[in-house]
């Protein structure tokens, strides 16, 4: 690997023991993937350090504690409670506490304490051709999709990245990678985010880990249409990027993908995803979530719109969830207010998923922590409603957003009509 | 018993020993295994209900989330780690960076012979930095 007099000097330590590691374990990747030199990281969207595994807190602590400073605008990740208020989601308080730990190591490392899927709607906007390192799939797939920065499917090497500001160069960072491998076209006309987390996760079952590239989205979609699909793609494929000719930027034409692997996607292919997820009875869910990923500014103030004048239904927990950032936003905008007033809680830092409602992870068994019995959670993203399934293992409903609303209001599920088409 | 030491390329450095356990279906880090026990819950996995703690643990490739590095971190933490990993295909970025992390070495592509000799539940040892597999 041929490596700058910089990458040298941080092997020999010239910028501390913590950097040192970094970059040592940066060599490392580039060498398993053949990678012939380092490329200069613009951003990086790293591990929370997740109070519900036992030791991994303590792992970012570790770094924080060999002085590691991060030397590019860093971003933090969804994290397993809400730091402000974990009390509100019923979190045993050694969790919280614990958690509260991992920001305090972040803030030492001079990153953002962000807390999101969504760093991008609380302002971590990488640009075109920035070289970017992450550990959410989420944010790899809209970074290269919708932003055209480049970005792999990373673990905790992000914080290595973060550190250094190198990164190897293999896999998306190379224009050869960055192809399309499928070429998808929707017939059917999803509308809202609730129905593009479902178009996605159609097309990343039927391309898995490639590029696809899609035709026939009319009209154009919005950012938060392509966030949402992007979403999908990353749950149940390994999708990291996608192409939409004359919206993403110009990653491959149309052109580029006459020859390859065909795929359709039509109403039917979306209403099975639909009706994948609602496998609980029609009266008897606790939960309904929205926000997934993370809410955006625009999101929040069509939630806000559904739940004025409303209240959510006696037995019923309705949850909203978002950054911090967009939190501010949406407080400031006057748009909080008619949310808490109809009964619904908005939780930043995590989601259901992420909190002490998974019964997959392992935490430390001093925490006390023992996952509540739910019967159903209703959501309106497929990417929570996959991860329900897997990680708190209830029942789900999937609906939109605007039915999972009224849901939550009547107490009663109310599905997605089907469209024709 | 024919040949008696393979190469492959070596992917995460280090040397370990183990009884093999090998499997025809991909296995995905998060979601397939249970962390405090090492057993295989997947029921798409053919390894379902064996245990991957302290085995040389070989498979076609791994599959599904970029968060395969967080479960192969916590396996170690928890002491139900593979010795080491042996893919016909290089794994997802994930995965090897939580090999790193967890300091479990990973062999890629080791040559055809290996799979021909290969029989689950023989000793292995295996070297990630030179690549070398060896019988006993």
């Amino acid at each position: 690997m041929e490596l700058s007099d910089r990458d040298l000097a941080l092997l020999d330590g010239a910028e501390g023991d913590a950097a040192r590691q970094a970059m040592e374990a940066l060599v490392q990747l580039g060498e398993a993937y053949d990678a012939p030199d380092m490329v200069e990281i613009g951003y990086a969207h790293v591990h929370a350090g997740m109070a519900l595994y036992k030791g991994d807190v303590e792992l970012i602590e570790a770094t924080a504690a060999q002085g590691a400073k991060m030397v590019v605008p860093v971003s933090t990740n969804i994290a397993n409670a809400d730091m402000g208020d974990w009390q509100g989601t019923g979190a045993p308080e050694a969790l919280g506490l614990l958690q509260k730990r991992a920001e305090a190591a972040h803030r030492a490392m001079g990153s953002a304490t962000s807390f999101t899927c969504t760093p991008y709607w609380a302002g971590h906007w990488p640009t075109w051709n920035m070289h970017i390192a992450s550990i959410e799939s989420g944010v790899t797939v809209f970074a290269n999709s919708v932003l055209g920065a480049r970005s792999n499917r990373d673990g905790f090497f992000a914080v290595y990245a973060g550190m250094t500001g190198r990164y190897p160069r293999f896999g998306l960072h190379l224009d050869r990678n960055r192809q399309p491998t499928h070429r998808v076209t929707v017939t059917a006309c999803p509308q809202g985010t609730a129905e593009f987390t479902a178009l996605g996760y159609a097309i990343g079952a039927a391309v898995g880990s490639g590029v696809p590239l899609i035709r026939g989205l009319v009209p154009r979609p919005t950012l938060d249409d392509l966030d949402a699909m992007g979403v999908g793609m990353a749950t149940s494929g390994g999708v990291a990027m996608f192409i939409v000719p004359g919206v993403t930027p110009p990653f491959g034409a149309e052109a580029d993908a006459l020859g390859l692997p065909e795929v359709e996607i039509r109403e039917a292919d979306i209403a099975q995803v639909f009706d994948g997820f609602c496998t609980g009875a029609e009266a008897g869910f606790d939960l309904v979530h929205l926000g997934c990923p993370h809410a955006s500014f625009e999101e929040m103030k069509h939630y806000a719109a559904l739940l004025t004048g409303k209240r959510v239904a006696e037995g019923v927990e309705l949850w909203v969830t978002t950054s911090r950032a967009v939190r501010q936003m949406a407080r400031d905008a006057g748009l909080l207010a008619p949310m808490l007033a109809a009964g619904a809680r908005v939780v930043t830092d995590t989601c259901p998923i992420s909190c002490h409602f998974a019964c997959t992870c392992s935490p430390d068994p001093a925490l006390k922590v023992t996952p509540p019995k739910l019967r159903t959670i209703l959501v309106d993203s497929a990417k929570q409603a996959h991860y329900v399934r897997d990680m708190i293992q209830c029942p789900t409903l999937f609906t939109t957003s605007e039915l999972a609303v009224e849901s939550a209001v009547t107490g009663r599920f109310l599905p997605r009509r089907r469209r024709n088409g | 018993m024919g040949e008696a030491s393979w190469q492959a390329r070596g992917v995460v450095k280090g040397q370990a020993a183990g009884a093999a356990l090998v499997s025809q279906t991909a296995l995905s880090f998060l979601g397939d295994l249970d962390i405090r026990s090492g057993r295989v819950v997947g029921r798409s996995s053919d390894l379902l209900g064996e245990s991957v703690a302290g085995r040389v643990l070989v498979l076609p490739a791994s599959r599904g989330s970029a968060g395969a590095w967080r479960f192969l971190y916590q396996l170690k933490v928890h002491g139900t780690h593979p010795a080491a990993l042996i893919l016909r295909e290089m794994p997802d970025p994930s995965v090897t960076q939580g090999a790193f992390l967890a300091e479990v070495p990973v062999l890629v592509a080791p040559e055809p012979a290996f799979w021909e000799a290969l029989r689950s539940g023989e000793a292995l040892q295996v070297d990630g930095t030179t690549g070398r597999i060896t019988r006993g």
